[in-house]
């Protein structure tokens, strides 16, 4: 058996306030993820998951402690492209088209015929087969979200990483979309971080729900969803679905208390 | 059907803003000025400008030399601005050390350094191309600046996830982010720059559109001071549409997002 593709050992990261303690957003997190193991982290707002998602994506340095990919220690130096992030909001480029922003990270890696054919594969992969030269605000917001996937899904990364990639769009597409990631997931087997704040859509996509604490955010505990693959909406009102549901609202809830009240939020 | 009928009337309106204009502009100066020393009709201006176009040709050489300093000072004060917004905005030491210079030489009204620059240039090319491009060459440093400055910081960080290079991350996501900004630089030129080249020529030159509006002005000869300044107004005009044409081509995906 393989290792972890990921391991964070006792990561930390706080931003220094002028004169006065140091800001922690998140402390002494350890989380180690699995080859295809699909990973989501919920927590109260501002308990710094998306903060870690960045770090641990490089986009900021850890304060201390330790990220492995594949068991070699990331250093602020890597420059490979090795994880695909997907974004929150609109991510994509407006003055490119579908097909050119899936192929932003393909571009310089790949011949273009190569890089081409694989932005064209895994445009049709997320259904948007017939759009590549849409411009972004040609294209509703689940088909850019569908884009942002692709694009990261392109450069074929060891892992992906997803920053509440639903959060903006409507609760009808986001439902519709939820189900597409268990397809695309189910298609393509990537090992997989995945935040989000609503209990439901974790426990749905994932093997496993990682539940934060508030801030600074740690982890709190975690649970397997005992949920077999391939799965449908109707899970939603299998009981171990609700019981798991209920128990991770309670945490939260605890932790929202604990963080001075939902008013504080 | 309504909305076709609307459509025409939009259609129609700047015509008919144009034409009421001039209908308005000829009663003040037949029925109300009546003074052909202070104001002529649209009509005299009109024969004038045909006349100096089509009889006489004595308008060409004027409107080469005014379109020849304004074009070599637009292109310089690009090929100068933009590369030292960038800067700007990419380093704080550069921004610091520009900073002071730029804003005492964008505030201080150009006017005053045409006679300076003319006495050391004297009234050659060289010199009334340095008086347009000052005037131009602030808006688009600035719009430049700024453009880059306010590049949106998820685009940055989408290239920076994506572990593009610094060559990539300022070609694909900087620049192509920048290009509006530079583009409405450029339009705030346009109209700098022509008041350059009026300025430029109002002090001692021997040809040119403000040549020709100050020597027509200093001989109460009207109806070519008028057609001076519609040939200015005609340039800047065209300068706005040739802009326009440049940014749909370089930047096609605002086209639809622009606010009719």
């Amino acid at each position: 058996m393989a290792g972890p593709v990921l391991e964070l050992r006792n990561l930390t990261k706080q931003v220094p306030v002028g004169g006065q303690e140091p800001f922690v957003i998140f402390n002494n997190v350890n989380l180690s993820v699995k080859e295809g193991e699909f990973v989501s982290i919920v927590g109260p707002s501002g308990c710094g998951k998306t903060t870690l998602l960045r770090v641990v994506n490089g986009l900021m340095p850890p304060s201390s402690g330790q990220i492995f990919l594949d068991g070699k220690e990331l250093t602020g130096a890597d420059n490979d492209l090795v994880m695909g992030f997907v974004f929150q909001g609109a991510s994509l480029l407006p003055w490119r088209t579908s097909l050119k922003n899936v192929l932003l990270g393909l571009e310089g890696r790949k011949s273009a015929k190569e890089a081409e054919e694989a932005a064209r594969h895994y445009l049709n992969l997320v259904g948007l087969s017939g759009f590549e030269n849409h411009y972004p605000h040609q294209l509703s917001g689940g088909m850019q979200q569908r884009i942002n996937l692709a694009r990261a899904l392109a450069v074929n990364p060891r892992i992906l990483l997803m920053d509440e990639p639903f959060a903006a769009l409507d609760a009808q597409t986001r439902t519709f979309m939820q189900l597409e990631l268990l397809r695309i997931w189910w298609q393509t087997k990537k090992t997989v971080i995945f935040i989000t704040h609503m209990i439901s859509e974790a426990i749905l996509l994932s093997d496993r729900v990682i539940v934060f604490s508030h801030r600074p955010g740690r982890v709190r505990s975690e649970f397997p969803v005992p949920l077999a693959r391939p799965r449908s909406l109707d899970i939603k009102s299998d009981h171990r679905f609700v019981e798991l549901e209920n128990v991770v609202w309670k945490q939260i809830e605890e932790e929202v208390k604990a963080a001075g009240g939902f008013a504080r939020l | 059907m309504q909305a076709s009928y609307k459509n025409i009337a939009w259609t129609m309106l700047k015509p008919i803003s144009i034409f009421s204009g001039l209908v308005l502009w000829h009663a003040l100066a037949t029925h109300v000025v009546n003074d052909a020393t202070l104001l002529v009709s649209p009509l005299v201006v009109i024969a004038k400008a045909y006349e100096m176009l089509f009889v006489t040709a004595d308008l060409y050489p004027h409107l080469y030399a005014s379109s020849w300093i304004f074009l070599q000072g637009m292109v310089l004060a690009t090929v100068v601005g933009v590369p030292i917004g960038f800067l700007m905005a990419l380093s704080p030491a550069v921004r610091d050390y520009v900073n002071p210079w730029m804003t005492a030489l964008y505030t201080t009204p150009r006017i005053a350094f045409a006679p300076v620059i003319l006495l050391w240039l004297g009234i050659d090319l060289a010199a009334k191309v340095i008086i347009v491009f000052l005037g131009c060459v602030f808006p688009i440093l600035i719009n430049s600046f700024y453009g880059m400055r306010v590049v949106s910081r998820e685009f940055v960080e989408v290239g920076r996830s994506f572990r593009l290079s610094r060559g990539s991350l300022f070609m694909k996501i900087l620049l192509p982010a920048s290009v509006p900004f530079i583009l409405a630089g450029l339009r705030l030129a346009v109209g700098r720059g022509l008041t350059g080249v009026a300025i430029a020529e109002w002090f001692g030159a021997t040809e040119g559109l403000g040549y020709l509006i100050f020597f027509a002005g200093q001989t109460l000869n009207l109806p070519i001071l008028f057609v001076g300044v519609a040939v200015f107004a005609i340039l800047g005009i065209l300068g706005f549409q040739l802009l326009r044409v440049i940014e749909d081509l370089a930047s096609p995906w605002r086209k639809e997002l622009l606010v009719k």
